[in-house]
């Protein structure tokens, strides 16, 4: 391998390897550009079901494992993350079927037919989803380790509440840990997104 | 009126006019990755064949290892090597003091300490093959405290610490005993700080590659320059073997410097494996075996005039450093000596030593050792403003330094609006209304901390370099191997370049540290990159500009000295004959030097090195070119049935010169006095034979949005004459007081002063009811002593500059 032809860590720009076509996962389990292959693939079974909008398949080892590690290590999404693997911080929050989840508790067997998004799926074809625009805007992140968490915990609840109260917001955004921000600009990027979310062109469609 | 309630005097610098960009609230430039996911941090890096890294820990907290078996591990089907210490260079390596090997050879130290690794196809495989390996100890008596590491006779840690002494040095400057003795008030008292962990939400990791023999390290490190000198020596390998990268760093605090294993492990993996391999610590690895914050003892006393003017300060500090010493023998020495750059002492003595112990290695964590050495000497002069009768802020206003004081170390102030903190800080929480009409169970006080803008400790240089190259697109690459760690400093040096060349920011790009291919850097500590490294990049930045003129000059038949560069274009003046105004875009005019027989590219140059001194033995020596400063004050209510602690509000004012980018420096405060919060009231594990008892979140608890008070945040109106645009540093200070303050603030409340942090309710629970049990003692017991009374000197305190490792 030499230095032209490969994927380095850490270089955004070659950033190819994240996002593992789901059929190529399906196809060959383990062997997407990528991917670490998963112990005795010769037992696993498939998994189906609905990620950013698409059917995906893709084969487990153990359907009882998390869907954090399925998502990040069999599907090459990494943008969602691992802080605790024990659900206190909220780095790994997914939504699924329009709940906030932290996938490091959520068995990935039993997503199974269900709907599953993760920051990935959040930018549409008009850009950012009005959450993402706010936390920039808003200089809602630091290490920005913590953000996609918080960004999923907050789309997920705009979905189900357009307009929640601040103690609503509040409430979230305490769910998820952040160690640089303090919280003060993830409560102004929270309410910055209410705004946005108000004046945005809706876009359910593309969700 | 008291002091603290004068108006503020406008500052009237006589500046020099800012460019626009400076001050401004320039977006930063790696948001947009970051809220999409596309950041590539340590554990997202993949590269193709990679293996995953696993790591057998001892569970003792000392023992001689009889035996390894790794046979069943190596069976496992998917596990393509095992490490040991066998398998190492057998050296030992450390900042400052070697005394850790790579993985352990005959013996182990602490609870967390590495024997063994593994690298398999995947994660779980490598940790149930870990599970595999078998090693037999024979258990040996630790020391689990601090005072069983002092008592006669313990067991050695280290055979070449004689009574467990890592590292120790004291001064006496000015005299203190004499200044005692003319001394009207004299306050004492003991305090004692606890580990702190950095709790990044991100874990340390590493992916490392060979090829030949050089060894690749993607590495989610804060210091990839010092790191890389680091794993060289641990490895056993020169300098030039060694490449580290910096990927995303998903918090760092200190935690992230360079001073644990994981990288060195990950390498040897690799090199076994023969493909790469990527380790990443587990949350419940990263309580066991970081680096966090050194618990202190400080024995403090002080001594006052009747008007309240400081006279002496005499220290005794202890320090656990847990089983090996990284870079806590640094940061003693910080804490013993920085605090005495906040106020006038007439003389200071301290007798400081760091203590082996087989505990978890303790080491750096934002503040560098000053949150523990603010919150003893803080609540000493919380004690005497009582003592005295005197105001808290007017007590400080009477001693605090100003701009051209010098420190009984040599600290050289520059700039300082100490003063100026202190009083807005006063207004911002409305301190005089609330001292008026006290209400029950709520208590109000205030702190002052200064800090670096970098330091001088990793031998004679505290310097930055920095090349700006200019594109033939009309963009600038600042070239610094500082890096990223979440601060905002990419995007901050990205507007001192944009600033001085006359281009958007956004068109200014600053790549990830490699060791191979950026400038040489001290990267992310002491609060240093936006001064030094600001400084390196505004340099740079300016010779570029010149270089560019020079070559827009001969383009455009213009003198260099009439063009100027706006929003990306060149512009120069009507010609004498009657020619128009000319302009070409950036772009335009470095392809057309690059394009010209004999062109060269335009790039320019910067070097900046810290005007500061490599302190000596007894830490004499002016530790940095800038001072930042903060005041905070906070208002607290304690729930009197359970001792609970609510803060209310906090407001801070902090001195970092001119706010390069308002947001940025925000957000700064803000998550330090966060985690100043975490340090005075939550943050501790309970301890069951040398090791925190389920080491994860569950117990170990990080404030959460729901915690954190109302926040009144603002900047003094300040200018570094050094500084780039005259900015200093800001990463570290607001932590700083915050432990001080909420201990003050729940004395002012309840009456009772804890000793030991974290401020737990059960502490101020039993201190409310009297003592017992707990550290916490009602404040009218509280250790004030007379002048009269003649406290026996701390031992060994009077040795005037004795030796020790400079650092
Ligand atoms: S990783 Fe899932 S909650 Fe922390
Ligand atoms: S931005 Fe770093 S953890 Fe939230």
């Amino acid at each position: 391998m030499t230095d032209t032809t490969t994927h380095r860590p850490g270089d955004t720009a070659a950033g190819g390897h994240r996002t593992a076509p789901a059929t190529q996962c399906a196809a060959q389990p383990g062997t997407a550009p990528g991917t670490a292959p998963r112990a005795g693939t010769s037992t696993a079974v498939p998994l189906r079901f609905r990620l950013n909008g698409e059917d995906v398949e893709v084969h487990v080892q153990d359907p009882a494992a998390p869907l954090l590690d399925v998502l990040r290590h069999d599907l090459g999404l990494t943008g969602t993350k691992s802080g605790c693997a024990i659900g206190y911080c909220g780095a790994c929050t997914v939504i699924v079927d329009g709940a906030a989840v932290p996938s490091c508790l959520q068995m990935a067997g039993l997503v199974e037919g269900r709907d599953v998004r993760t920051v990935e799926g959040l930018e549409g074809p008009g850009g950012l989803d009005p959450v993402q625009e706010a936390f920039v805007a808003r200089a809602g992140l630091q290490c920005g380790f913590c953000t996609p968490g918080h960004v999923m915990a907050l789309r997920a609840l705009l979905d189900a509440d357009p307009e929640p109260d601040e103690e609503r917001i509040r409430e979230v955004v305490d769910g998820n840990y952040c160690r640089c921000t303090g919280y003060v600009k993830i409560l102004d990027s929270a309410r910055e997104a209410v705004a946005r979310q108000k004046t945005a062109p809706t876009t359910e469609e593309e969700r | 009126m008291s002091t603290a309630e004068l108006p503020i005097a406008p500052l009237g610098l006589g500046r020099a006019a800012l460019p626009r960009i400076v001050g401004s609230p320039v977006e930063r430039i790696d948001a947009v990755e970051k809220v999409t996911g596309r950041a590539v941090y340590a554990a997202d890096s993949r590269l193709p064949r990679m293996l995953h890294g696993a790591v057998v820990r001892s569970p003792h907290a000392c023992a001689r290892i009889i035996s390894i078996d790794t046979s069943r591990a190596e069976r496992l089907p998917g596990v393509h090597t095992v490490v040991t210490g066998a398998d190492t260079a057998r050296v030992k390596w450390g900042a400052f003091r070697p005394d850790l090997y790579p993985l352990a050879i005959g013996r182990v130290r602490y609870v967390g300490d590495e024997v063994a690794a593994v690298a398999a196809r995947d994660p779980e495989t490598a940790r149930r093959a870990a599970e595999l390996i078998h090693v037999e100890y024979e258990v040996l008596p630790a020391v689990l405290s601090l005072d069983e590491a002092l008592a006669e006779g313990a067991p050695l840690v280290h055979d070449d610490a004689p009574g467990n002494v890592a590292h120790e040095f004291g001064f006496d400057r000015g005299g203190v005993e004499a200044w005692f003795d003319r001394s009207d008030v004299v306050v004492e008292g003991t305090w004692q700080s606890e580990r702190q962990w950095h709790g990044s939400i991100e874990t340390i990791g590493c992916t490392a590659e060979w090829t030949r023999d050089r060894v690749s390290l993607w590495v989610n490190t804060q210091t990839p320059f010092l790191a890389r000198q680091r794993y060289a020596t641990a490895l056993g390998l020169p300098l030039r073997a060694v490449r580290v990268v910096q990927t995303e760093v998903g918090g760092g605090f200190g935690g992230k410097s360079g001073d644990d294993n994981t990288s060195v492990i990950c390498a040897l993996l690799a090199r076994r494996a023969g493909r790469p391999v990527q380790l990443v610590n587990t949350r419940e690895e990263e309580f066991l075996a970081s680096r966090p914050r050194i618990p202190m003892r400080y024995t403090v006393r002080l001594g006052f005039t009747e008007d309240g003017l400081v006279t002496a300060k005499d220290i005794e500090v202890v320090a656990d450093n847990g089983a090996y010493t990284g870079k806590a023998q640094a940061v003693l020495g910080a804490a013993t000596v920085r605090h005495d750059a906040l106020f006038n002492y007439r003389a200071v003595r301290a007798h400081s030593r760091l203590i082996y112990t087989n505990l978890e290695p303790t080491g750096a964590f934002r503040g560098f050792g000053n949150p523990s050495a603010d919150w003893a000497v803080g609540q000493a002069w919380d004690l005497a403003a009582a003592r005295l009768g005197i105001d808290v802020p007017d007590l400080f206003l009477l001693n605090a330094v100003e701009s051209g004081s010098v420190s009984p170390h040599n600290h050289k102030i520059t700039s300082c609006e100490l003063k100026q903190c202190i009083r807005r800080a006063a207004q911002a929480i409305g301190w005089q209304a609330k001292r008026a009409e006290r209400t029950p169970h709520r208590g109000l006080a205030m702190g002052v901390s200064v800090h670096v803008s970098g330091r001088r400790s990793f031998g004679d240089y505290d310097g930055s370099s920095a090349i700006v190259r200019l594109t033939e697109d009309g963009r600038a690459t600042v070239i610094v191997g500082e890096g990223e760690i979440g601060t905002g400093a990419r995007t901050t040096l990205a507007q001192i370049a944009a600033a001085e060349l006359g281009i958007p920011v956004a068109d200014v790009s600053v790549p990830r540290p490699d060791t191979d291919l950026t400038t040489h850097a001290l990267g992310a500590l002491a609060s240093r990159v936006t001064y030094v490294a600001g400084n390196a990049v505004q340099r740079a930045a300016q010779q570029a500009c010149e270089r560019l003129l020079d070559a827009a000059a001969r383009q455009l038949d213009r003198p260099a000295a009439q063009l100027w560069v706006e929003d990306g274009t060149v512009h120069g003046p009507a010609g004498p004959d009657g020619e128009g105004p000319v302009s070409a875009p950036v772009g335009a005019v470095v392809r057309a030097e690059l394009y010209r027989p004999g062109g060269e590219p335009i790039v320019g140059l910067g070097s900046f090195d810290n005007p500061s001194e490599f302190p000596d033995g007894s830490r004499y020596g002016n530790e940095s070119g800038a001072y930042n400063f903060v005041a905070e004050a906070a208002e607290v209510e304690v729930d009197p049935a359970t001792g609970a602690v609510r803060v209310l509000e906090l407001a801070a004012v902090a001195d970092c010169g001119t706010v390069l980018n308002p947001p940025l420096a925000e957000g700064q405060v803000e998550g330090a006095i966060a985690q100043g919060l975490g340090m005075a009231l939550t943050e501790r594990f309970h301890w069951q034979e040398g090791a925190p008892v389920r080491p994860n979140f569950s117990d170990y608890k990080l404030p959460t949005a729901g915690v954190m008070p109302k926040l009144h945040i603002g900047f003094a109106d300040s200018y570094e004459p050094t500084g780039p645009f005259g900015a200093k540093g800001v990463g570290e200070i607001a932590l700083d007081p915050v432990p001080s303050i909420i201990a003050s603030a729940v004395a002012d409340a309840v009456g009772v002063r804890v000793h030991e942090l974290p401020i737990t309710a059960e502490k101020i629970y039993w201190g409310m009811r009297n003592g017992e049990p707990g550290a916490a003692v009602p404040v009218t017991s509280a250790p004030a002593v007379p002048a009269v009374q003649d406290p026996s000197p701390p031992a060994g305190a009077d040795r005037a500059g004795q030796e020790g490792d400079p650092r």
